[in-house]
Parts: C-alpha cells; structure tokens; sequence
C-alpha cells in the first residue's frame, strides 16, 4: 500500500491545476483587501511626474505584448489618471508591432474621455517604427524624421501639440511600460546620452533587473508587476483593476509557497530512512 | 562584390554613427548623415517586417497545397494574416471599418480575439509554474535551499497578504527584504550581468563594423 507522501509526490498535476484555479477565483467572491504598501520606487516614480509643472509634456510609452496586458495596461491608466488629472500634455508612442500602437490608442482615448481632453492638442499617438533603437536615436534630433504622420496617418504639422514637440528638448519625462528589453535602451540611448528622466512601469519578472538602473540614478522610481501598478493606483487615490487583483495574485502566491512546502516535506520524509520515521519493516 | 558591399554598407554606416556620437555633426564633414542613416535603418526594418510576412504565407501556403500534416492550421494562419492585415492597409477615407482606428475591423479584431487569445496564454503559465514548483522546487541542497527561502521571501514580500504575514513577525521585515535583497544582492548580480552584456555588445558591435563577424551575411 502506498504511503500518504507516495501519493502526494505522485499526484495528477491536474489536481494542481485545480487547486491554483480555486485560489484565483475565491477571491473574486471573498474580497480580503489587504493593504497595499507603498515601495520606495514607486513613490520615487509618482513622485517624479507629480514635482512636474502642470501642462508639461510627457512621453509615455507602450512598450508590451496584449499577453502582458493584465500587468501592464493598469499601469498605463493610472499614469494617464495622473498625467491629465494634471493637465500634461502626453505623446504616446509604441515599439511593439503587435497590437502596442493599438493598446496606446486605445487605452488613451478611453481616459482622455475622463478627463475630455481632445485628441492633437492634449495627447498624441505616434504609433509604431521598426528597429527601435533607432527610432529612440532618431528622435533625439527631430521626431518628424521618424514619425512623419502619427498613428493614423495624420501628419504631425497638423496637430497642435506636435508643432511644440520636435525632440526630446521638448519633453520633461519618459514614462515607459514595458514588458521587454526596450527598457534598457530607453535608459542607455536616452537617458545616459540626452538626459531625459526615465521611469517605467515593467512587469514583475523583468523588475529585479531594473533596480540597478533605479539604484545608480539612470532610473527615476520603478513599478514592478501588477502590485507596482496597485502601488500607483493608491497613490493617485483611484482603485482599479490592479488594486482588485491584489486578492487573486495573493492567494496564487500563497498556493504556490504551500505547494512547495508541501512537495519539500514530502522528499524528505520519503529520503529519510524508513525506520526513522517509524514504517514497520519485513 | 555579394560579400564587399554588405561588408561597406555595415563598416560605413556603423563609422558614420560612432563618428557623430563622439564628434559634433555640424562641425565636421558629416553633417546630417546621422540622422539619415538612423531613417533608413527604420525603413529598412519595416521592409524586414514585410519580407516576414510574405515568408510566412509562402511557407505555409506551401504545407496547404501539398496538404502536409495539420495542413489545417497553416491555412487558418495564412487566413489570419490576411485577415488582419487588409482591412487595416485599406484606407480609412473609404469606410470607417478600415484602417486602424476605432471602430475599425482591425481595432475590432485585435480587442476581441487577438488579445484575449495572447492573454489566455500568458495567463496560462501560472498553472504550469504551480505544477513545476510543487514538483522541482526542492532544497536538495545548500544553493538550493538559499534560492528556495529567498524566492519565497520574495513571493510573499510582493504581495499584501504576504507583507501582512512578514508584518506579523516584524514591522520592518518587508523593507528589509526590499533594502538587503532586492537593492542588496540582486542589483549586485544584476551589475555584473548588465555590464557583461554590455562589453559583449560592444565587442560584437565592433567585430560587425570591421568585418571579422560575417554571420549576419549567412552561409554564402
């Protein structure tokens, strides 16, 4: 007969699945709201854009995959909450060819509409370019160069807010949600060689890279995953979707962590020599 | 000639970008030619982007025709590139359905089944981590028993219920783990990678620019 350990270590893995499904979905009908505490590089990245005079104009950029939306586009709406609530001037861009340009027109429009900010004369989306290295080089000596319309093919001398936008000269603060390396080369390329501010908004597994940029200065405040996003949702006093997966993200963390608890009992129990743990021998 | 003149173009182009990063372009001979070089490198790269996709329907029309193995899915991806693609080329002053604003086949598209299709995918990855946790995750020995406490450290510090937990042992156990694990340990590992790459980077850079590395070139 096997043991209770023989069964566990050999249980289906759809047991599993099944386990970390439950934990994903009890919160969503047991609300816990835990309080979300507010990192140091979070609170350097708000408080960045906030130190902003009211109708700078900032670069924000849509730098991920929809398979990272969940992470991501919370970020981007809590910028956008707080950029227009502060009457900033926004030129969105991506360098992602798959559906970024359409994300940052998109998400925009729908928090422009919050704020009734109007379409070339508070934001702007220029959409996408291929080789984005040197797209961020390009734009450093005129924007126009690169983007000669914006993403629907209206061209730049034809929207307001791009006649005061032609390089970085103009811009007070690159804002970039990524779930990528483009992160690295908006530091490198524009941060290191033009000096333009820089923070981002990435996702939780590409964070621990970045806080060596945040922790030599090259990057002004980080927020990492779905939490730095719920970070930034209190922080503007606006919960939203980040804040209401908080609950789930916890519960798969913790499921996780009883798993492999669970999974390191069991090796050592079953490693350990049988009369030790008192199994009665032949 | 089919070597010399990728070899030229990369050695010019890669000289003409150092030359205006370390010298004032106004005040030498190379005038805009930064600038001009960076505009063909975005045109060039979205001539990449076509040549993709007219590999991608050649190589699968091909498997369709033939009615290769699952010759089924390559059909539905030729139909999904076009599909995709048409509508949003055609422009938007002949119907509102084209182009790619709001509103059009393509917003429409890309809203409703691509992203929810990529979401569903990634999302997916959480029930694999939890299975491959559960069976590997394992302190067999010192390094990776280290790696286990810290990992988990680290999963409950990015979580509230999680800080709430550390809290219940000590008020500062959180920034701790903020201060001496991630600002401590990780952004010292993290340099070092940082810094590898990038001497890797400029290396190759600079074996590309002389010509020693012609791989880019293919075989022939």
């Amino acid at each position: 007969m096997p043991g209770i350990w023989d069964k566990i270590a050999t249980i289906d893995r759809r047991w599993i699945y099944f386990l970390m499904a439950l934990s994903i979905l009890f919160p969503t009908i047991f609300v816990f709201k835990f309080p979300v505490e507010i990192t140091v590089e979070a609170r350097q990245l708000y408080d960045a854009i906030d130190a902003l005079p009211d109708s700078s104009i900032i670069m924000l950029t849509f730098d991920y995959y929809p398979s990272a939306r969940a992470e991501t586009e919370p970020m981007s709406k809590a910028a956008l909450r707080h950029m227009f609530s502060k009457d900033m001037q926004i030129v969105t861009l991506s360098n992602i060819p798959l559906g970024g340009p359409t994300m940052a027109e998109n998400t925009t429009r729908e928090i422009a509409m919050e704020f009734n900010k109007v379409y070339g004369v508070d934001y702007v989306n220029l959409g996408y370019k291929a080789n984005y290295v040197a797209v961020m080089q390009g734009m450093a000596s005129s924007i126009e160069s690169i983007f000669p319309t914006d993403w629907t093919g209206t061209p730049l001398s034809e929207l307001p807010l791009m006649l005061k936008v032609k390089n970085y000269r103009d811009i007070s603060f690159i804002y970039v949600v990524a779930d990528n390396a483009t992160v690295d080369y908006w530091i490198s390329i524009v941060n290191a060689q033009y000096g333009i501010p820089v923070g981002a908004g990435v996702t939780a597994v590409s964070a621990p890279k970045m806080y060596a940029f945040v922790e030599s200065g090259q990057m002004t405040g980080l927020l990492g995953g779905m939490k730095g996003a719920a970070e930034y949702e209190r922080l503007i006093n606006h919960e939203d979707m980040a804040m209401r997966g908080m609950d789930a993200q916890s519960m798969a963390h913790f499921t996780i962590i009883f798993l492999v608890i669970i999974g390191n009992i069991g090796m050592f129990v079953m490693s350990a020599p049988k009369s030790r743990i008192g199994t009665k021998r032949d | 000639m089919k070597r010399t003149v990728p070899l030229l173009t990369a050695f010019l182009s890669g000289l003409a970008l150092v030359v205006s990063f370390f010298f004032n372009p106004d005040r030498i001979f190379l005038g805009d030619i930064q600038e001009v070089v960076l505009q063909w490198m975005t045109i060039i790269g979205g001539f990449a982007l076509v040549l993709g996709v007219h590999s991608i329907i050649k190589v699968n029309m091909a498997k369709v025709i033939r009615k290769d193995s699952e010759w089924f899915y390559k059909l539905a991806t030729v139909v999904s590139v076009i599909v995709m693609a048409l509508p949003a080329m055609l422009p938007n002053s002949w119907s509102p359905l084209f182009g790619n604003g709001q509103g059009s086949i393509y917003n429409w598209l890309f809203e409703y089944v691509d992203s929810p299709m990529m979401e569903t995918m990634f999302a997916m990855l959480a029930f694999y981590i939890a299975s491959a946790a559960y069976r590997a995750f394992r302190a067999r020995n010192t390094e990776a028993t280290l790696l286990l406490i810290t990992a988990t450290l680290v999963m409950l510090w990015r979580v509230p219920m999680g800080e709430a937990f550390l809290r219940l042992f000590s008020d500062k156990l959180p920034d701790y783990i903020n201060m001496f694990v991630m600002n401590g340990f990780n952004v010292s590992v993290q340099r070092g990678i940082i810094i590898g790459a990038a001497l890797g980077g400029a290396a190759m850079s600079l074996r590309i620019i002389l010509g020693i590395e012609r791989t880019y070139m293919g075989k022939n």
